[in-house]
């Protein structure tokens, strides 16, 4: 298959708006790598300039070492599948799958086969000699992957392929696009901006915000070591809670709750003291305890977990909200007190919103 | 050709449709319109003002309809519109000897004169476009019947291996 590396890649529109700067990524041979991130970060346009569809206007790409910046897209060996699906519908989907091939003149028996070999990856061989608007959403999209499939591109790109199908089809396919990409083994681009997708997708994820990348990394270390605030909020569901909190020697104080540090979580904050930060805590990482004082605002019953909404100490401020994702099945009410305790915690920079992993300060 | 290569071309029957069948059909509609557009041509007076006229005009719509819709069928591999197809086919021959042999035959008087209604020229065009129309429908016909059993086996082979 193919490496690819992405060096130093700005896109500045004739409007003169950036949409990415200074984007860096090598993507290995066989890598799943899902760019992340809002809407309007640039994950798209990054994606488009891979394949060719946007000009560079500044940086390299290269594929296989081979600079390929200014080739066209026809001739850059890559296959994309779009949320939208691309299909014909005048034509059958063995028609369609067969399509690409059909254009190069390729011999009709090898496009047979091919496509045949496809569909059987994809499990459409009785589907072949239906039109796409016979089929369900889930099966056109598995369509426009055959339609990649055929092709054996060096890289195939997919740019939030799963948006347009709804919640049950799109964990289905999914789970198609990684048995896929286990089978093929092939290099993989792939946009969303639904962190479920990337979590379960990604070998690597990058998170983008604005335009930059904001972190690269396996979904567990995106998850446990966010590189800044941004990427803690975004990874992760419900969404982690942030709170400003100052450093006191060995106690953490925050607007209604004060938590006592391990030496561990000190050692890592020793250049912060006195000194305001960024608490950040996992919904999952809050638990029943006697530390911070939670007026409950809402109690959602999700069956193995219970999500708690509430304001700690009883105050209305934004900045006071917590969610809590409690084991088991709990019966919260709505004004009722409680208390909670916070187990991993994520500090950050106050100043500039990076992650505290000791030493700085 | 290889076996294999024969055995893959029969397979590609099961999805891609019959298009050499139904261009020569479609084809032959051209043939038709050439000849229907080039036998009013000359200018003959009230020769062709008969019975016939009418008929042939209805029968060229109808002829235009049915073989369009045979176009279709043969496309889909589709053995009984070979035989309407063979039949259409027949009949654009036995059509030279309606209007166009009686008008290369008949003479009429044009500014006194008596002239042939239809020139050589004009006859041998005419039952060219008929018989290059009749032509075009039969091989369509043809085409899909050797198709249509050869898929027609292809397809019990499968169920065998299948089974």
């Amino acid at each position: 298959m193919a490496t690819l590396n992405l060096q130093h890649i700005d896109k500045i529109y004739d409007n003169n708006v950036q949409a990415v700067f200074d984007f860096n990524l090598d993507v290995k041979d066989g890598e799943l790598i899902v760019l992340v991130g809002p809407s309007g970060c640039g994950k798209s346009t990054t994606l488009r300039m891979v394949a060719g569809l946007e000009d560079i206007s500044a940086g390299k790409l290269l594929l296989d070492g081979r600079d390929i910046t200014a080739t066209p897209p026809k001739d850059r060996d890559m296959a994309m599948v779009f949320q939208s699906y691309a299909l014909y519908g005048h034509m059958t989907i063995y028609e369609n799958m067969a399509f690409s091939l059909t254009l190069r003149k390729e011999n009709p028996n090898v496009i047979h086969k091919k496509v045949l070999a496809a569909a059987e990856i994809l499990d459409l061989t009785s589907q072949l000699n239906k039109k796409p608007a016979q089929l369900s959403g889930g099966q056109r999209q598995r369509v426009a992957m055959g339609r990649s499939i055929v092709r054996n591109p060096k890289v195939f790109l997919f740019d939030e392929p799963l948006s347009n199908l709804d919640a049950k089809l799109r964990g289905a396919t999914r789970r198609e696009i990684l048995l896929l990409h286990k089978r093929l083994r092939a290099t993989m681009m792939y946009v969303t901006h639904d962190q479920t997708e990337a979590l379960t997708l990604a070998d690597r994820i990058v998170c983008m915000s604005m335009g930059r990348v904001q972190q690269v990394g396996t979904p567990l270390e995106l998850y446990d070591s966010p590189a800044n605030v941004f990427v803690a909020s975004f990874i992760g569901l419900p969404p982690m809670n942030f709170y400003d909190a100052r450093v006191n020697g060995g106690q953490l104080n925050g607007e209604g709750f004060t938590v006592a540090l391990s030496p561990e979580e000190q050692h890592r904050l020793r250049g912060y003291n006195n000194r305001e930060i960024i608490l950040g805590v996992r919904p999952e990482d809050v638990a029943e305890g006697a530390d911070v004082p939670v007026t409950v605002s809402s109690n959602e019953n999700l069956g193995m977990n219970t999500l708690v909404h509430g304001h700690i100490g009883g105050s209305k401020a934004a900045t006071a909200k917590i969610s809590a994702k409690l084991k088991g099945w709990r019966d919260y009410k709505v004004g009722q007190s409680a208390s909670f305790t916070f187990g991993r915690k994520h500090f950050f920079d106050k100043e500039t919103t990076n992650a505290i992993r000791g030493g700085e300060g | 050709m290889t076996a294999e290569d024969r055995a893959i071309q029969r397979d590609r029957m099961r999805f891609i449709k019959n298009s050499l069948s139904s261009n020569l059909a479609i084809l032959g509609i051209l043939f038709d319109v050439f000849y229907f557009v080039s036998i009013y041509k000359s200018d003959v007076g009230t020769w062709y003002y008969t019975i016939l006229t009418g008929a042939s005009i209805v029968y060229n719509l109808v002829f235009m309809l049915a073989v369009f819709l045979s176009s279709e069928g043969v496309k889909n591999y589709k053995r009984g519109y070979s035989y309407l197809l063979i039949a259409l086919g027949v009949f654009q021959a036995v059509r030279i000897f309606i209007i166009p042999m009686r008008a290369h035959t008949a003479e009429t008087l044009i500014n006194g004169a008596a002239t042939v209604v239809m020139q050589d020229g004009q006859f041998y065009r005419v039952a060219a476009y008929l018989l290059i129309s009749g032509a075009c429908l039969i091989a369509s016909a043809v085409v899909n019947l050797i198709r249509c059993r050869a898929l027609a086996e292809h397809l019990k082979t499968l169920d065998a291996q299948g089974a």
